[in-house]
C-alpha cells in the first residue's frame, strides 16, 4: 500500500498518514484484545474455586466412595494441583497455561490438549463448510434486494428473510433435524461419522460429508440473515452512487452491474462482518452441535460445563478465546487495509 | 403510541410536554402491565405435576401434558411474563448503561472519550458465549442475575450511536441559544434533548428487546439458567429428549411459536419505528 503512487495530492497525503495511523490502530486493538483474554484467564482461574468442593471431591463423589483419612486427602490434593492458596492456585494456573500445557481432564482421562486437538477439526468442517454457502447465499440475495430498493423482489425477500430472523438460530437447527433427520430420514441425526466408520476412504468421505450437511445448514441459515440485511442496505446505498447510475444508463446490467458494480464495493462489508461473525460462528456452532450431537468443540465445552470439568473448560476457553480473538484482529486489520484503499 | 413525536415538526414549542406525556404513558402501561401480570399470575392454575403424563392435547389440557404431567397450555402462561419482562428489564438495563457510558463520554471529552471508548471496543471483542458457559458452571444464574448479566455483555452495541446522536444533538442551536438565555443541562436534557433523541432510544431497545430474548432463550435452551426458572427457552430444552415421539407436536411446537412470535411482533414495531423516523429526518433537510 505504501508503494502505490497517487494520483492527486489528498490521495498522496493520506497514503503518508495511513500506515502510522493503521499501524496504532492494530495496536491498540491488539492490547485490547490482550487485556481481554488475561481477564477470560484469570476469571475462569478463580471462578470456580469460589465454589465449595474442587474436582478431587466430584471424583471422590462419583467413585465409589472410600475411606480416607485427611492426612491422604491432603497429600492427594496437593499431587492433583489443588493445594494452595487461591492465589498461589490462580498463579500456578496462569505459568502453566503460558506453557502452553492445557492439564489433564481426570473425567476423561485423557490430556486436555489431545481432547481438544479431536474436536476442533469437527468444528472447523462445520465452518468451512458453511461460510461459502451464507457468504455466497447472503451476498447474492443482498445484492439482488438492495440493487433496486423497494422493487417486488426486494420486498419479497426482505419479507421471507425478516420472518426466517424472527426464529432463533437454535429452533431453526431443531427444524431441520425434525424435518430431515426425524419425520423424514434422508440424513442422520447426529454424529460425524457412523459408529463403523467405512474402510474405504471415498466412503468414510461420504459419510462424513452426508453426517455434516445439516449441522453445516444450521450454520449457514444463522448467518445468511445477518449478512443479508447489512449487504441488502449497503447495496442500497451502492444503488444511488453516481458509478452505477452512470453504468446503468450505459445499459451495463444483468451479472456484471451485480459482480462487478455491487459485488466487489461490498467487500470491505464483507470482510468488516466477517470479523464479528468469528465469534458469533463459534457461538452458534455450539447450538448447532448440541442440537446435533456433533463431536466439535462447542459440544465438548458444553460438557464440560454440565460436569464441571474445569480442567477442560479452562482449556477450552483458553483456546477459543485465543482463536476468536486472533481470528477477528486478524480480519480487522485486513477491513482497516481495505478501507483505507477505498 | 408515539406519533405525534415524529409529526409535530412544525409545532416544536408543543414537543417537550408531548415527550413527558409519552415517558408518563410508558411508565403508567408498565405499571398496569405488571399489576395485570401479578393478578394474572393467581388466575392462570398452579403448574403442578400430575399421573397424566405426556398426554396429547384434550378437553382437559388444550396443550397437552410434558413428562412429569404439567399442562403445556399453563406453563406457557407462567412462562410468558417471566421471558418477557427479562427481555424487556435486560434491554432497559443495557440501554442505561450504554447511555451513561455515551453521556460520559460526551461530558468529559477527555479522559471519559478515552475510557469509554476503550471499555467499548473491549466489550466488543469479548466472546460472550465464553464468558457465559463459565458462569453458568460456576453458578446458573435466575432473574436477578440474568439481567446485569445479559445486560453487560450488550450494552456496548448501544453506545458508538448513542454518542454521536448525543454529540449531533448538542452541537444544534437550539441547545447554544438556549444555553446562552441561561438554561441549565437539567432543562436542555429533558426538553431538548431527550424529544430529539427518543426515536433512536426506542429503536435501540426494540433491537436490544430482540437480542435479550434470542440471548436468554438460547441460554435457557442450554439448560444453563437456574433450574426453577420457567421461561419458553427452557420449556423447548424440555422438549428436546421428545423429539423421536409424536410428543414433539405439542412440546416443542407451542413454545416455539410463542417466541417467534413475540420476536417477529418486536421486529415488525423496529421496522415500523425507523420508517417513521427516517421520514422524519427526510422532512428535516
Amino acid at each position: 500500500m505504501s508503494g502505490h503512487i497517487s494520483p492527486t495530492a489528498r490521495q498522496e497525503a493520506g497514503a503518508a498518514a495511513a500506515p502510522a495511523g493503521v499501524a496504532l490502530t492494530l495496536l491498540r486493538s491488539l492490547v485490547h484484545r490482550i487485556a481481554v483474554f488475561g481477564f477470560l484467564l484469570v476469571l475462569m482461574s478463580v471462578l470456580p474455586r469460589l465454589l465449595p468442593g474442587d474436582t478431587l471431591d466430584v471424583l471422590m463423589d462419583s467413585d465409589v466412595q472410600r475411606e480416607l483419612a485427611d492426612d491422604d486427602l491432603h497429600a492427594l490434593r496437593d499431587r492433583l494441583g489443588f493445594g494452595g492458596s487461591l492465589a498461589e492456585q490462580v498463579g500456578r494456573d496462569l505459568l502453566r497455561l503460558l506453557r502452553g500445557d492445557l492439564g489433564y481432564s481426570l473425567l476423561h482421562g485423557a490430556p486436555v490438549r489431545r481432547l481438544l486437538a479431536e474436536a476442533l477439526p469437527w468444528t472447523g468442517l462445520l465452518i468451512a463448510a458453511a461460510t461459502p454457502v451464507f457468504l455466497g447465499l447472503g451476498i447474492m440475495l443482498g445484492v439482488e434486494a438492495g440493487r433496486q430498493p423497494g422493487s417486488r423482489a426486494d420486498r419479497v425477500l426482505t419479507a421471507g428473510m425478516s420472518l426466517l430472523a424472527s426464529i432463533p438460530p437454535f429452533v431453526t437447527a431443531i427444524a431441520l433435524l425434525l424435518v430431515f433427520a426425524i419425520l423424514c430420514p434422508v440424513l442422520p441425526a447426529g454424529g460425524a461419522e457412523p459408529l463403523f466408520p467405512a474402510a474405504t476412504p471415498w466412503l468414510r468421505a461420504f459419510e462424513i460429508a452426508r453426517h455434516a450437511v445439516l449441522p453445516a445448514l444450521a450454520l449457514a441459515l444463522h448467518e445468511v440473515v445477518r449478512y443479508f440485511f447489512v449487504l441488502r442496505g449497503e447495496a442500497a446505498v451502492l444503488s444511488h452512487r453516481a458509478f452505477v447510475v452512470n453504468a446503468r444508463s450505459r445499459g451495463i446490467s444483468g451479472w456484471r452491474e451485480r459482480r462487478d458494480y455491487f459485488s466487489r464495493n461490498l467487500l470491505p462489508v464483507i470482510c468488516a462482518r466477517l470479523g464479528q461473525s468469528v465469534a458469533t460462528l463459534f457461538t452458534a456452532s455450539l447450538f448447532v452441535e448440541v442440537i446435533f450431537a456433533y463431536p466439535g468443540i462447542g459440544s465438548l465445552t458444553y460438557q464440560a460445563v454440565l460436569d464441571r470439568d474445569y480442567a477442560l473448560l479452562q482449556g477450552a476457553i483458553a483456546v477459543l478465546a485465543a482463536l476468536v480473538l486472533s481470528l477477528n484482529w486478524l480480519f480487522d486489520a485486513l477491513t482497516e487495509t481495505l478501507a483505507r484503499r477505498g | 403510541m408515539s406519533a405525534p413525536v415524529y409529526s409535530d415538526h412544525a409545532t416544536e414549542r408543543a414537543r417537550p410536554r408531548l415527550t413527558l406525556q409519552l415517558l408518563g404513558i410508558v411508565a403508567l402501561s408498565t405499571l398496569v402491565l405488571l399489576l395485570l401480570i401479578a393478578t394474572l399470575g393467581n388466575l392462570i392454575p398452579p403448574y403442578l405435576t400430575s399421573t397424566e403424563t405426556l398426554q396429547p392435547p384434550s378437553q382437559r389440557h388444550w396443550l397437552g401434558t410434558n413428562d412429569i404431567g404439567q399442562s403445556v397450555m399453563t406453563g406457557l402462561l407462567r412462562a410468558a411474563p417471566v421471558t418477557i419482562g427479562l427481555a424487556l428489564a435486560t434491554a432497559a438495563l443495557a440501554l442505561l448503561i450504554g447511555i451513561t457510558m455515551a453521556g460520559l463520554a460526551v461530558m468529559f471529552p477527555k479522559v471519559g472519550r478515552v475510557i469509554v471508548l476503550h471499555l467499548t471496543d473491549m466489550a466488543e471483542i469479548v466472546p460472550s458465549i465464553l464468558l457465559l458457559l463459565l458462569l453458568s458452571a460456576w453458578h446458573q444464574p435466575g432473574v436477578i442475575e440474568i439481567i446485569p448479566l445479559m445486560a453487560l455483555l450488550t450494552w456496548h452495541d448501544d453506545v458508538r450511536i448513542l454518542r454521536s446522536v448525543l454529540l449531533r444533538e448538542m452541537g444544534r442551536e437550539n441547545i447554544t441559544l438556549t444555553r446562552h438565555m441561561g438554561a441549565r443541562w437539567p432543562y436542555l436534557l429533558l426538553h431538548h434533548i431527550l424529544p430529539a433523541i427518543l426515536p433512536t432510544l426506542t429503536g435501540l431497545y426494540l433491537q436490544n428487546v430482540v437480542q435479550a430474548t434470542m440471548r436468554v432463550a438460547g441460554l435457557a435452551f442450554l439448560g444453563l439458567t437456574a433450574a426453577d426458572l420457567l421461561t419458553w427457552g427452557s420449556m423447548l430444552q424440555d422438549a428436546m429428549g421428545y423429539l423421536h415421539t409424536p410428543a414433539w407436536t405439542w412440546l416443542l411446537l407451542p413454545p416455539a411459536f410463542c417466541l417467534t412470535g413475540f420476536l417477529l411482533l418486536l421486529m415488525a414495531l423496529d421496522q415500523q419505528q425507523a420508517r417513521r423516523s427516517s421520514h422524519r429526518q427526510g422532512s428535516a433537510p
